[in-house]
């Protein structure tokens, strides 16, 4: 028994020692919001057959990643690679993956979303991840209300004022629940307050959140429940900083309009059946049209055993073929530069998915030109605090537990207290 | 069969490994006393062996000690880890990278001012409200509980008709998941709910009701739903509490004329009185640690485990001394939900005594 254990032993070692040396193994944990990950599961086969390393991929629900990966992080049980949103918050994990790619190459095809990813304040020029897409916020409204309604959709360039009497008037005239659904976080919100006129964010870049364009939005908004326009069941439902989806209200046909963003398209494309939607322009107001940018990238960690394996993998996702085959096959807006420039071919996207897609690219140009604040807000390293306490007091506001501006007041007050050293 | 059993071990020499695992217990036991005892020691020499050097009194802690490591990692560590949160400040979870703050977590929580940023302190008005809404839940939710509990108890010891059934009934929640409970009551309650829905379609309503939104319907629907889904387990206490009172003290006492109200309030009230304590004690605890089920139904209001799970950001992203905060105020709610028992403790030895 002896002897055929260890002739086991020394059969295992010899097919250890003939791999090749530079094969390593990463873990590579994904979500998913639509297909992501199964596009990218897809290329596996190929990044192994070209150098050698081997990827496994876990794929998880995105809860996951937003509430466990930063504990795994301070642990050192996390996984090499890993599909994030977070970008500016988990800087300090992030491997430099500059040694090992060519920098020309990145800074030209994503050079304009490699500072999301750095620690705030001058010096730090680090890559440190590949933009799987980028998102924009923006509306998306259902067009068959509209007919039923007869009313006529506001234009290209129209205001939110126009949006919201145009929504209001079809909500009365079709008695569907709301007129206009956002999702409860200060993210879909802060595009709307752009326009009004907020800039969130001083010459510094330190958050001054409530300015006169904040409280002009903020008095709106608090209008929109009041007069119905916005449904209970939405923002004034939840409590505290917690999140709320208002995709179901709009797929079940019961919202004229939803304040969503572009990482929808895919879901809305496949599950909205019973009426026309369509993406529209981001209204505009004094303030701009305003969008906010944001996307999932992924990025390895400092605590991997195989920075070179890690590097290697990403370097490959971001190749401009890869990019390409990302970007079409899972209906996203790529973050590489020259495809921005020459066009992704989306191959057989229905008219409706290629029309979102490009509405939506048109909003990140046009909130680049003229709310810029949205890609400070974007890169700004605390901004998850800023999603969750916007809500939180302007619930007690629309419910009136308290008064606009003694919310006003504690935004600015909890804001600091969140996020001081 | 035994055909099976013996190909098993064929090969294998495992006649030689059992007798000597035999003979070792034999030197080591040297068992006395009938064949078949001398037998049974020297199979089960270890158990005998462990027993001679632990002694009888250090056996029944050997048995324990699994359990009580097991209990060790997961209850006492957290507790003491817990401890450790609350005096020390920063994001990380890593004490190393904590740094003590003795009981500044406990101004960031309570204090008129904000010690970091020297203005007004918000922390303090969503602990006190989340305090304030978790006493009006427990204040209603315990005896409306225990009543409804009592009285389902004493209609099911009856002699009624299909009393399996209905006991089945009462008890059938209790083996719901928490999340369930939430997510059957939240179709049920939501603006198309069912509840709404059929209301109007009776014309008792004109609009539906946001019961679990209006902060009117919210507390009144968090007490029923909490009920309805822990009332089978108390319930069933107080049924063999009851089940335990001798029925010849009923029979004298019906003998003496007594009337069922009397006998209620005289005879099965005061001896169903310690089983009653004990629901209480359990059922304010509970209730005290009220969550799963209003979260799953998202309630217009925080519980104070909900102010708890929220702020320490364990959920959703850190903030700058959440955690801390959060640690400080589960100690201070333990130290309420202690004295809360010793008082219970102390008022039914008081009533004992009487």
């Amino acid at each position: 028994m002896t002897a055929k254990f260890t002739s086991t032993a020394i059969a295992a070692l010899m097919v250890a020692s003939a791999a090749p040396a530079f094969a390593d193994e990463i873990t590579f944990l994904c979500y998913q919001d639509g297909n992501e990950c199964d596009v990218i599961g897809e290329m596996l086969p190929e990044f192994t057959a070209a150098t050698g390393h081997n990827v496994n991929m876990e794929t998880v629900a995105y809860d996951v990643i937003r509430d466990q990966l930063e504990n795994q992080l301070q642990t050192d049980a996390a996984p090499d690679v890993a599909r994030v949103t977070n970008l500016g918050g988990l800087n300090q994990y992030y491997l430099d993956l500059a040694p090992y790619v060519d920098r020309g190459t990145w800074e030209a095809a994503y050079g304009a979303t490699l500072p999301w990813f750095r620690a705030p304040g001058a010096g730090d020029d680090g890559i440190y991840g590949w933009m799987t897409q980028l998102t924009v916020t923006g509306p998306y409204v259902n067009v068959s209300l509209f007919e039923d309604a007869g009313v006529d959709m506001p234009g290209d360039g129209a205001t939110w004022d126009d949006w919201a009497t145009a929504l209001a008037e079809v909500q009365a005239a079709t008695g569907v629940t709301a007129g206009l659904a956002m999702d409860r976080t200060a993210h879909r919100m802060a595009g709307p307050a752009f326009s009004y006129g907020a800039r969130f964010f001083d010459d510094a870049g330190n958050p001054i959140l409530v300015d006169e364009g904040f409280r002009n939005f903020a008095e709106t908004f608090v209008g929109w429940h009041a007069s119905g326009l916005m449904p209970v069941e939405g923002w004034p439902a939840g409590e505290g900083t917690q999140y709320r989806n208002a995709a179901p209200l709009f797929q079940s046909g019961e919202a004229v309009m939803h304040m969503s963003g572009s990482w929808m398209i895919n879901s809305y494309s496949e599950n909205i059946t019973d009426f026309e939607w369509r993406a529209v322009p981001a209204p505009c107001g004094v303030g701009g049209c305003g969008a906010m940018p944001g996307g999932a990238a992924i990025t390895a960690f400092k605590s991997t055993d195989a920075p070179e394996a890690a590097a290697a993998f990403i370097d490959f996702l971001a190749s401009e073929e890869n990019a390409a085959r990302f970007a079409s096959a899972t209906r996203n807006i790529t973050a590489h530069q020259g495809l921005q420039a020459s066009g992704v071919d989306y191959g057989d996207a229905s008219p409706a998915v290629a029309a979102a897609l490009s509405v939506f690219a048109a909003n990140a140009g046009k909130a680049a030109e003229t709310t810029p604040q949205a890609y400070t807000f974007q890169g700004y390293a605390k901004n998850f605090v800023i999603y969750g306490v916007v809500p939180d007091y302007l619930t007690k506001a629309i419910t009136g537990e308290m008064s606009l501006d003694d919310a006003l007041a504690a935004i600015d007050a909890d804001v600091a207290a969140q996020i001081a050293q | 069969m035994i055909d099976a059993f013996i190909a098993a071990f064929a090969g294998s020499p495992w006649p030689l490994y059992l007798a000597l695992y035999l003979a070792v217990g034999w030197v080591l036991i040297r068992p006395t006393g009938p064949i078949m005892g001398q037998l049974a020691s020297i199979m089960g020499w270890p158990i005998e062996m462990t027993q001679r050097l632990a002694g009888a009194i250090g056996l029944p802690y050997l048995f324990l000690l699994p359990n009580m490591l097991v209990f060790g990692l997961f209850t006492f560590a957290p507790m003491f880890i817990n401890l450790g949160f609350a005096v020390t400040e920063g994001q990380s979870i890593l004490f190393d990278e904590r740094a003590f703050a003795g009981l500044d977590n406990l101004r960031r929580l309570v204090a008129e001012t904000q010690i970091d940023t020297g203005a007004a302190n918000l922390e303090d008005d969503k602990f006190f409200s989340a305090v304030y809404d978790t006493a009006i839940f427990v204040i209603f939710q315990v005896p409306v509980m225990i009543l409804v509990a009592l009285f389902s108890a004493l209609a099911l010891n009856r002699q009624i008709i299909a009393r399996g059934f209905w006991r089945a009934v009462f008890f059938y929640p209790v083996m719901l998941s928490p999340v369930v409970v939430g997510f059957l009551w939240s179709l049920i309650l939501k603006r198309q709910g069912v509840l709404s829905q059929s209301l109007i379609m009776w014309g008792w309503i004109e609009e539906p009701i946001q019961w679990l939104t209006d902060p009117s319907w919210t507390m009144f629907w968090s007490v029923f739903v909490y009920t309805w889904a822990h009332l089978g387990f108390y319930m069933l206490i107080l049924l063999a509490g009851l089940q335990a009172i001798p029925r010849d003290v009923y029979e004298a006492a019906e003998m003496d004329g007594t009337s069922a109200f009397r006998q209620l309030t005289r005879i099965t009230i005061p001896l169903l009185a310690p089983t009653l304590l004990v629901v209480t004690v359990l059922s304010l605890i509970k209730a005290f640690q009220a969550f799963e089920e209003l979260y799953a139904m998202s309630v217009r209001w925080s519980s104070l485990v909900a102010y708890i799970f929220e702020t320490s950001g364990l959920r959703g992203q850190a903030t700058a001394n959440g955690l801390g905060v959060a640690a400080m105020a589960s100690l201070i709610v333990a130290a309420v939900l202690i004295v809360l028992s010793l008082l219970q403790v102390w008022l039914s030895s008081r009533g004992a005594r009487q």
